[in-house]
Parts: C-alpha cells; sequence; structure tokens
C-alpha cells in the first residue's frame, strides 16, 4: 500500500462522507438551528443598544457554549456508529485500506459537514443581529471573522471527540449527550483546576484572547491563547490516534 | 476443496478455529481447506457460515485456531482485500446512493484509476444485468437487484476469490435461476474461485459439486456432493406412516433388513419406522401394504429438512 493509494482510498471516503452528511437527512436539524439562531439574534439585535458586545456576548453562548458540541454531537456520534450497526460499513472494511486510514476517511468529513454547517448557523446568527444596526461593518465583520475560525477549529476538535467516543462506546449518543449537555455544562462550576478540563474552556480562552468585545474579552478563567491552542491541537491528535487504533483493532460482527 | 492435505494449493485453509461471542459459540474447531473453483457451503441458519466468512475477511478474529487466506493471514490485513471480492448476506448498500454512486465508492476504495473504473463498472452493470437500474437509488432496488448490485460491487475490482453470502436468500425462482447461471459463469468464464454460502443444498448442487457441510459451527462434512449423499444414506431415515392396520404393517416392516426400528405414537394409528435405506423402504412398500391390507392416510419424512441431515451426520 502506497501513499498514492493511502490518500486515494482517503478521498473516497471523504467525498462519499461528506456529500452524506452535508445533503442528508441531517441537515433539516442544522436548518431549524439556523432559524432558530437567525430568529434569536435578529429579535436579540432589534433590542440592542450596545450591538459589539452584546453580539459577541450571544455568539459565544448560542455558538460557541451550546450549538457548537451539540451539533457535532449529533454527526459525530452516529456517522460511523450507524454503520458499524447496519453493517455498512463492511464495503469500508473489506477495501484494501489499513482500518486507520478509513478512520482518517471518517474524520475529515465530519469536520468539513459540521465546520460548513457551524460557518452557516453562525453566518445566519450575524446577519440576522447586525442586519438590525445597518449591516455588517469593519469591527462586526471582524468579530464575524473570529468567530467562523473558532467554529471551524472547535468542529474539528470536537469531531475528534464525538468520532472517537462512536467506536469507544456502543451508545455513544448517550455519552454525547452526558459531555456536552452535563460534563461542559457543569464542570466549569467546579471549584480548581476541573473546571478547565473541558474543549469549551480552551475554545474559549482561544476567543477570550482574539475577541475584543463582550464579556469574553476580559473573562478572568481564560487560559492562554498558545496554552490553549497547543492543548487543543494535541488532544485532537490523541483523539485521531486512539479513534483510529480502536477501529482497526475492532471486530465488526 | 479436499479434507485431505494434498493435491493444490488451497485458497483458504482454516485449522482447529473457534470463535465464540460471549456464551454463544459461533465456530467450534473448525477445520476446512478450499481448493480453486466453486466451493459451496451449506449449513441451517445459525451453523457458522456467516461466522466462517467474517474470519477469512478479517473482520473478526478467532478467538484459537489459525485461518489462512491465499496464504496470508487475513486479520487486519487489508492489502489481502485487494484479492477478495465479498457480497454480505445482509443488506449493506447506502440507500441514499445509486447502484453507479455504489460502486464508484467501492472502485475508489479499491484505489482503481478513475479512467478505468468507469470502464469496469459498465463491463459489471452488464455482466450482472442492472443497466437499465443503474442509475436509480438502490433504496428502491427489488431484493434481486440488490443481490446483482452487491455482486457487481464484489466483482468490480476483479479479485481472485469472490466470496458470496447466501446470494440466493429472499430471491424469487427466476432470480434464483439468473444468478446460478451468472455465478457458474464468473468460475467458467472469469475465472474467479468463488465460495457460496446458502442453507438449501440443492441450490448448491445446481451450482457445484464441491461442498462442504457446516454444522453447529464445525464442518462436518467436505467434499463431492454425491460422496455426501452416500454419507447421508448410510444414516437411518425416520419415516411417520399414519393410518388403520398399521400393526400387522408394522410386523412385516420389522422382517425387512433395511428397516432398524418401528415405534408406535399414542394411539398406534401411527408409527415412526426407523430406515436404514430410503429408497429400498419406499420401493417395497407398496407391495408391503397390499400384503397386510393396512390402509396408510399419510406418510412423510422427518427428515426433509436440512437440520435433520446434519443430526444425522453428526450423529446428535
Amino acid at each position: 500500500m502506497n501513499l498514492k493509494s493511502v490518500l486515494a482510498g482517503i478521498y473516497a471516503l471523504t467525498y462519499h462522507s461528506t456529500k452524506k452528511l452535508i445533503l442528508g437527512r441531517k441537515a433539516v436539524i442544522t436548518l431549524l438551528v439556523a432559524i432558530f439562531v437567525g430568529a434569536v439574534m435578529g429579535y436579540a439585535g432589534s433590542m440592542s443598544d450596545d450591538p459589539l458586545d452584546d453580539g459577541t456576548n450571544l455568539m459565544d453562548t448560542l455558538i460557541l457554549f451550546f450549538f457548537m458540541p451539540v451539533m457535532a454531537m449529533i454527526f459525530g456520534s452516529s456517522l460511523m456508529r450507524d454503520e458499524i450497526d447496519d453493517k455498512s460499513i463492511t464495503h469500508v472494511a473489506t477495501a484494501p485500506l489499513d482500518r486507520a486510514f478509513s478512520y482518517v476517511g471518517y474524520y475529515l468529513p465530519l469536520g468539513i459537514a459540521v465546520s460548513v454547517w457551524m460557518v452557516v448557523i453562525t453566518s445566519v446568527g450575524m446577519l440576522a443581529f447586525f442586519g438590525q444596526h445597518g449591516g455588517i461593518g469593519p469591527q462586526s465583520l471582524e468579530i464575524y471573522a473570529q468567530f467562523v475560525s473558532l467554529v471551524v477549529i472547535g468542529s474539528f476538535v470536537y469531531s475528534s471527540l464525538f468520532l472517537a467516543i462512536s467506536v469507544l462506546f456502543p451508545k455513544p449518543v448517550l455519552v454525547g449527550l452526558f459531555y456536552a449537555f452535563i460534563w461542559e455544562a457543569g464542570i466549569a462550576s467546579l471549584p480548581g483546576a476541573i473546571q478547565n478540563a473541558s474543549i469549551k474552556h480552551y475554545l474559549r480562552s482561544v476567543a477570550s484572547g482574539w475577541l475584543d468585545f463582550g464579556d469574553i474579552s476580559t473573562w478572568s478563567h481564560a487560559s492562554s491563547v498558545g496554552g490553549s491552542a497547543a492543548l487543543l491541537l494535541g488532544l485532537t491528535v490523541f483523539l485521531l490516534l486512539l479513534g483510529a487504533y480502536v477501529f482497526r483493532e475492532k471486530e465488526l460482527a | 476443496m479436499m479434507p485431505l492435505e494434498n493435491g493444490p494449493a488451497p485458497i483458504i485453509q482454516a485449522r482447529a478455529l473457534s470463535k465464540w461471542y460471549g456464551q454463544v459459540i459461533g465456530l467450534n474447531n473448525f477445520a476446512l481447506r478450499v481448493l480453486p473453483g466453486i466451493t459451496g457451503i451449506v449449513g441451517p441458519n445459525g451453523s457458522g457460515k456467516s461466522t466462517f466468512f467474517k474470519l477469512v475477511l478479517g473482520l473478526i478474529k478467532p478467538n484459537s485456531g489459525t485461518v489462512t487466506v491465499l496464504g496470508k493471514n487475513p486479520w487486519k490485513n487489508s492489502d489481502l482485500h485487494s484479492k477478495i471480492g465479498f457480497c454480505p448476506d445482509y443488506e449493506s448498500l447506502p440507500l441514499d446512493s445509486t447502484g453507479r454512486e455504489y460502486l464508484t465508492l467501492i472502485g475508489r476504495l479499491h484505489m482503481m484509476p478513475s479512467s478505468a473504473l468507469s470502464k469496469r463498472i459498465e463491463e459489471v452493470i452488464r455482466l450482472v444485468e442492472m443497466s437499465k437500474a443503474a442509475d436509480r437509488k438502490t433504496g428502491g432496488y427489488s431484493k434481486g437487484m440488490k443481490q446483482r448490485i452487491k455482486i457487481a460491487g464484489a466483482l468490480l475490482h476483479d479479485p481472485e476469490l469472490l466470496i458470496l453470502d447466501e446470494p440466493l436468500s429472499g430471491t424469487d425462482p427466476l432470480v434464483r435461476k439468473d444468478l446460478i447461471d451468472l455465478i457458474k459463469r464468473l468460475n467458467k468464464e472469469h475465472g474467479h474461485d468463488v465460495i457460496v454460502s446458502s442453507h438449501v443444498l440443492f441450490e448448491i448442487e445446481r451450482m457445484t459439486h464441491n461442498v462442504a457441510l457446516v454444522y453447529r459451527g464445525r464442518a462436518v462434512a467436505a467434499g463431492d456432493i454425491s460422496e455426501i449423499r452416500n454419507l447421508i444414506d448410510r444414516h437411518p431415515h425416520n419415516i411417520i406412516i399414519e393410518g388403520e392396520g398399521t400393526i400387522a404393517l408394522a410386523k412385516v416392516l420389522l422382517d425387512q433388513d433395511y428397516v432398524v426400528s418401528v415405534a408406535f405414537n399414542g394411539d398406534k394409528s401411527s408409527m415412526t419406522v426407523q430406515v436404514s435405506k430410503p429408497d429400498d423402504f419406499f420401493n417395497g412398500l407398496p407391495a408391503l401394504i397390499e400384503k397386510t391390507q393396512c390402509s396408510v392416510n399419510k406418510m412423510y419424512s422427518l427428515d426433509d429438512n436440512l437440520e435433520a441431515v446434519f443430526k444425522y451426520i453428526v450423529g446428535w
């Protein structure tokens, strides 16, 4: 197996799964989320006297805090698990592509699809909010660009987590729900360093360093931007290797 | 396929292969040599055929024993998949893709160059006679069409070895005939070695004379189907006879050398006759009925199902 063959196999899976994720039935969920975010931010925009701070706070709460992990969980915890459970993964498992590389062929489309949908949701929210204040100016455009960057980074980090969960656990949705709604939501309120033990903490730490508006820009618990970015990258690589190893060793009965 | 280790090199060799899932035994000390050509794996549902195929494909690993495919261990050996085509017995098609899109994905996963892939897709679509339906979503396919497109997927990369797990299941008689003809052609005209499983012995007989019988996780017999039929015939068959005046018939039956035993069931209007030579029994019975003047209302064999055949062979 040479590099060209491996890349061809990964590309084939990436192309197929990206199409499936973006054009599949779950797209309806994303559109509903986009409509919800648009409605909430549009209404909030019409009430706001301080759009740059209020817009940033809302994006932080709605996008980074809530929908980012939820969307990654919805797509990530089912992509491989559904195929393992209904055995449609057979054509991948019987292809001459090492399963560790096949795993990458699932990770990339997941990261791409979650990124695409999160960018759509972010864009709808920003347009709805700043549309109430005469459109997107230079400062709001900067906020938009920073949030788009954050959701793309978040999409790939969360995707690595939920994809690994989907091969590690037989009921990944339950584990994903626990992580997204209980761990990430509750951990920040605990005392001591344990409150840093979540992807959200480090993603928001990066946001804290980047953004000049909103409460996040003065967040006192933020870790350093460089350290947070390195930790997110390290975590993503670790989860990718872990998932690939588990999938390679997994029996597909 | 031969039970003894002689002749040409086997394409599959399983030695003392065991696989269990928790408390459930999938394969138990399974031994088999599969030689080139078409080989039928016959066994009732749950006998271990699919478990054997999963081990051959490296989808699962054995708890003990070894299996080699084309001389190599299949577990974590993805390179081997370039030489094997697999058609599973379950629904494995992505239902939101067309037949052609499915084949394109399979071809790309097998790293086929785009130009060669398009040409090959046309060839296999024609071969399985799916030209008209290739651009329809597979979710709308009939069972027979799904089987054909799965076989096309297995054939696409022109593998040395084709593994077809219950390819005829759920198909109507016409489709069965077509698929049987196709499988024979794949070996005869295209040179593929084919391993095909079924729980219906006579379907396999129409494809090949090389058969392995699998029962309760073991390969209980392997070889030419005529040898296996002889093996089956050496074991007693149970036949139920119902009617009036059967006591007299029982007496004369016991004098026949092909009758092993006679036992009455409940009210003596029904008896179970165990015979060692079913052909002799069925040939001689009309004369015995006439001689004893009994009236037979109903007669049937308890052993017309495959399960009974296997019980004979393994002595359970």
